[in-house]
């Protein structure tokens, strides 16, 4: 927008161009006010989170409200961790989302590599099916997908949760993934090629080097979806014991939390639980937006 | 208790094995066949997807259409009972239609809402504005957040004695009612569902807009200056028909997004009377009854043909308001 302000005075007749310069400011700070106005909109839910995380139990409810508690209780986190077993539901969450991500990042890349660079009979009618099973609601499949689990003997443990991250779970990432890899200039692999090197040697030294943005645009959704997910988790699993965080969570708030609610414990909890994926955010926020921006735009 | 992980690790190995050595494989079959190189080594490298896609969406597709038409529960294998589900579902069964009528009334409103909020927001930001990387981190953060958290959250912003009412308490003062429980009271729980999903995807929305805003080329709008085109004019001929793609991209997924809303629906406690989405209720349906699973399969079917007839709606009205501007570099 910049070159057009530049170009406006010159082409608008002179006696506009005093009102235009006030209405101008007025607009910008008009800008800037709804901008402040919106940012004051997320960042006031977060500010009461992190307060009420930090609050005791009887000044919960104190009117009008306490935004800085004093003193501030640190051992809410310390008593919200110990109330169910938290270190082991750290632990059974790092363990699935680790698994499920490294899967879905080497398949998604290959396949994507299969679809950007091999032209094979059917390849364009395949992709649109790759793209249109992104529509299908996974409500409609998951009944049957539970039935198989049951057969192969594998409800109330880990797999299902990680296993079918080698099939492709997200055409999202395919998607991503091939768009990347079509922008790279073909004689990169040619050169290779001709000194001797094989698809794999190809796809793993040259090409994947090459689109590392993208790969850690997707890692970083992938661990997003994975630490997030709560639907795989509900279904399959029964052990208190097998429970990520976020079943924790739902499960502290169903039945410790049901009547009387703490909600210190559970903004301490959610605090706990966000923070990985926060922090994660703050260090490669590039490749969270990259990641969502490429299907909107490039789509 | 080490013994889980190392189940899990055995699967995981085999499937991941499994998977490499058939790609090998299916190279090698193909060029025995006489395929050629490119073909075969091609077909190899997306087998992952293909088989993928016949284990985890085909062939469950299939199923769950067979399982609709069954009784079936977890405990006894399925017996065929024909449309039995479907017209039970139409005729008999009471909750059914405010289901749909919510999960409906939801979408209706968090859609548009959510987009054209996106839309107000990346247009503010693509106004040149200073610090375009702190505010693109403020907006985005609530998309950051764990859908369990948000709701979580919200349920106490919104809790009788939280900070929502507590703002509002003027309002109730001057109207002189009594702070509700938004969960709780059932004309509210629409109206509360909807503020918090607009909080949740608003930030990727206006990220994907602002980007596509960003993309617009700037020559587009230097001779529109020079035509005498004023700020709304520019906004409605060249900004809107330009950015009609990433608003139509927004769109498609926010509609298959809103109709199946789910994890919220845990971390929110409400009456269950009303107010239940329909992902929700075929869950409720499948798992939490005896004999669901094929009622619950046949839900499935109907929330399917509903979610493809919004998006075929949508894809039917695109050629007359997205434009793409034939085969653009980038």
């Amino acid at each position: 927008m910049a070159t057009v302000e530049q170009v406006q005075p010159a082409v608008v007749a002179p006696t506009v161009v005093g009102r235009s310069r006030a209405g101008e400011i007025a607009l910008r700070m008009l800008t800037y006010l709804l901008l402040i106005a919106g940012a004051l909109i997320v960042f006031v839910p977060f500010a009461w989170m992190i307060s009420t995380s930090l609050k005791a139990e009887q000044s919960l409810f104190l009117y009008p409200p306490e935004w800085i508690p004093r003193p501030p209780r640190w051992s809410n986190y310390v008593e919200a961790w110990r109330v169910l077993p938290f270190g082991r539901f750290l632990i059974n969450t790092l363990f699935i989302t680790t698994l499920a991500m490294v899967a879905e990042i080497f398949t998604a890349s290959i396949v994507a590599y299969g679809f950007a660079r091999y032209r094979f009979p059917l390849r364009n009618t395949l992709f649109i099916l790759l793209l249109s099973t992104m529509m299908l609601p996974g409500i409609l499949t998951i009944i049957p997908k539970f039935v198989m689990w049951r057969e192969l003997g594998r409800i109330d443990t880990f797999s299902p949760l990680t296993v079918g991250a080698w099939f492709v779970w997200g055409p999202s990432f395919v998607f991503l993934l091939r768009q990347f890899f079509m922008t790279i200039p073909r004689e990169i692999e040619e050169a290779a090629i001709l000194d001797g090197a094989n698809t794999f040697q190809v796809y793993w030294q040259i090409m994947l080097p090459l689109v590392k943005p993208a790969l850690l645009a997707i890692a970083v959704l992938s661990f997003q979806a994975n630490w997030n997910n709560f639907e795989g988790p509900l279904i399959y699993l029964n052990t208190l014991e097998k429970y990520p965080m976020i079943l924790g969570l739902q499960f502290f708030g169903e039945t410790l939390s049901k009547e009387a609610p703490k909600w210190h414990y559970m903004m301490a909890m959610s605090t706990m639980m966000a923070a990985p994926i926060l922090a994660l955010f703050f260090v490669a926020q590039r490749y969270f937006i990259e990641g969502i921006v490429v299907g909107g735009v490039k789509g | 208790m080490v013994g889980w992980y190392t189940l899990t690790l055995v699967d995981y190995a085999i499937a991941g094995t499994a998977i490499i050595v058939s790609m090998v494989v299916l190279n090698k079959v193909l060029r025995w066949l006489g395929v050629n190189r490119e073909a075969a080594t091609g077909y190899a490298l997306i087998l992952p997807w293909l088989l993928g896609f016949l284990i985890w969406n085909l062939g469950p597709f299939i199923a769950s259409f067979y399982f609709s038409l069954t009784e079936y529960g977890p405990l006894r294998s399925p017996r065929f009972i024909g449309l039995d589900n479907y017209v039970r579902m139409f005729r008999d069964d009471p909750n059914f239609w405010p289901v749909i009528r919510f999960t409906f009334l939801y979408s209706l409103f968090n859609v548009p809402l959510g987009l054209l909020g996106a839309l107000f927001t990346a247009t503010l930001l693509n106004q040149n504005v200073r610090g375009l990387g702190f505010w693109r981190t403020v907006y985005y953060l609530p998309a950051v957040l764990p859908a369990a958290a948000t709701a979580l959250l919200w349920r106490w912003l919104f809790a009788r004695s939280g900070l929502i009412n507590f703002i509002l308490r003027p309002i109730y003062n001057l109207l002189d009612i009594e702070a509700p429980s938004w969960f709780t009271e059932p004309r509210l729980i629409l109206p509360g569902y909807i503020i918090m999903g607009m909080w949740g995807v608003f930030g990727a929305n206006t990220i994907i807009l602002l980007a596509g805003l960003k993309n617009i080329p700037r020559d587009l709008y230097e001779a529109a200056i020079l035509d005498g085109a004023g700020r709304v004019k520019r906004y409605l001929t060249i900004t809107l028909p330009m950015l009609s793609p990433s608003l139509f991209y927004v769109l498609i997924m926010g509609i298959i997004g809103s109709f199946q809303a789910f994890t919220v629906a845990f971390f929110v406690d409400h009456s269950r009377r009303v107010g239940t989405f329909i992902n929700v209720y075929i869950y409720e349906q499948a798992f939490g009854r005896l004999n669901g699973m094929g009622y619950a399969a046949a839900l499935g079917w109907v929330a399917l043909v509903i979610i493809l007839l919004f998006t075929l709606l949508v894809f039917k009205s695109s050629p007359a308001w997205v434009y793409y501007e034939g085969e653009r570099a980038g």
